[in-house]
């Protein structure tokens, strides 16, 4: 059977910690820029958490959000990449592929959640802290475009170890490093074809919607709304 | 690597062929064969009637077969052969708790992207010859097989297996 992975973000758990970034920094070795570049907006955080302020001083709450690839399955970079590096895979996920990345940044402008990446440099990491770097991911070469891969190592991984011993993956083995990070549960990942698995009961949720969902990319992640905010709530 | 600037590699030069001579080498098929620790000849070993899988045990397992350690060698060359020259050294090897440095024959660049896993593919029933030659021929394994991208294609095509590109580059 066929995976289709997707996750869920429950609002009302996040707050705001950046585990998740963090963590996606050492699973993905995403590589820093440095203060000026950054300044430039060419930092990279395959995830990041979104602050929303509520109302006047003193008077105020704050709302977090992570923001990370939506893995669309109707996904605007995809239609506009001349060379397919990025195209939507068996399993629904967006992928991309460094090898096939010419660089042109088409994807990363017709990106609505603004999650895509260019390398504008080689990467580098000071002495000893390459010895940090996992094995398992690809290191990204200048003038490629990155993204959220929804950590496709573990997947590949789990895949391959189910299939030796000829059984589905089951619910809950499989995280990727934000969701495995995330003290407070907030991000539940799984796959979505399953009607079973945690995820996909969570994103039938009433509370559930999806970010810019009208503009009709198919996004494959529920955010969960702070119950108090949300209006049958209010 | 090291020396490479932050904005990347020049553009003359790509990624994959760092200096002149790399490119070079690239354009006329130049590929020297590394040079092992010790002169191992599959040859002799397979005519013993051993298998790939005694001393490459990882490849049923994992993503890689892995190369033998000393300790290996030294399960049956504790006993045989002890006279010769090259069983002795790696008996000296295993008493100095050291190993031997042996070198890859096959493999792809980083700037390849390519993650292999040997498990299934011997699963699904690909001889170990069908990718390295038939080390039965060989004394020092060298590299026979080009295995390029086609190479890789044409096999999962015709095992219809899949040919998406994440199934080899992530």
């Amino acid at each position: 059977m066929a995976y289709r992975w997707g996750m869920v973000v429950d609002l009302d758990r996040c707050t705001g910690c950046e585990a998740c970034v963090t963590a996606c920094h050492a699973e993905n070795n995403l590589p820093t820029v440095g203060a000026d570049e950054a300044a430039r907006g060419r930092a990279m955080h395959w995830i990041r958490v979104e602050r929303y302020w509520e109302g006047e001083f003193p008077d105020v709450r704050v709302k977090f959000r992570p923001v990370l690839c939506q893995q669309c399955g109707n996904a605007p970079c995809e239609a506009v990449c001349p060379t397919y590096a990025s195209h939507q895979n068996e399993d629904g996920l967006n992928a991309q592929v460094y090898n096939r990345c010419i660089g042109t940044r088409y994807c990363g402008n017709a990106c609505m959640y603004n999650v895509r990446f260019f390398n504008f440099f080689h990467p580098q990491w000071e002495k000893p802290l390459q010895l940090q770097l996992n094995p398992d991911v690809s290191l990204r070469e200048s003038g490629v475009m990155e993204k959220c891969t929804f950590c496709v190592q573990r997947i590949k991984a789990a895949k391959s170890a189910a299939k030796a011993e000829d059984r589905a993956i089951a619910d809950g083995s499989l995280q990727p490093a934000c969701a495995q990070a995330c003290p407070a549960g907030a991000l539940v990942f799984g796959d979505l074809n399953d009607p079973e698995s945690r995820v996909a009961r969570l994103s039938a949720s009433p509370r559930g919607s999806k970010l810019l969902e009208d503009l009709g990319a198919e996004p494959k992640i529920t955010y969960l709304h702070r119950q108090g905010w949300h209006e049958s709530n209010a | 690597m090291d020396e490479a600037s932050r904005w990347g590699t020049p553009s003359v030069l790509t990624t994959a062929h760092r200096s002149a001579g790399d490119a070079f080498r690239a354009f006329f098929d130049i590929r020297t064969d590394p040079e092992q620790p010790v002169a191992f000849s599959h040859q002799l070993h397979l005519s013993k009637e051993l298998v790939c899988t005694d001393c490459h045990e990882g490849v049923e397992r994992g993503p890689v077969a892995g190369l033998p350690s000393v300790n290996t060698c030294l399960i049956c060359h504790s006993q045989i052969a002890t006279d010769r020259p090259i069983i002795q050294q790696i008996t000296k090897l295993q008493e100095q708790g050291r190993d031997l440095a042996w070198q890859r024959v096959y493999g792809y660049p980083r700037e390849a992207h390519v993650r292999f896993e040997h498990a299934p593919h011997i699963r699904s029933g690909v001889e170990c010859s069908t990718c390295h030659g038939d080390l039965s021929q060989q004394t020092v394994a060298t590299r026979v097989v080009e295995m390029d991208m086609a190479y890789c294609v044409n096999c999962h095509k015709a095992k219809q297996a899949s040919n998406d590109c994440l199934t080899c580059h992530y």
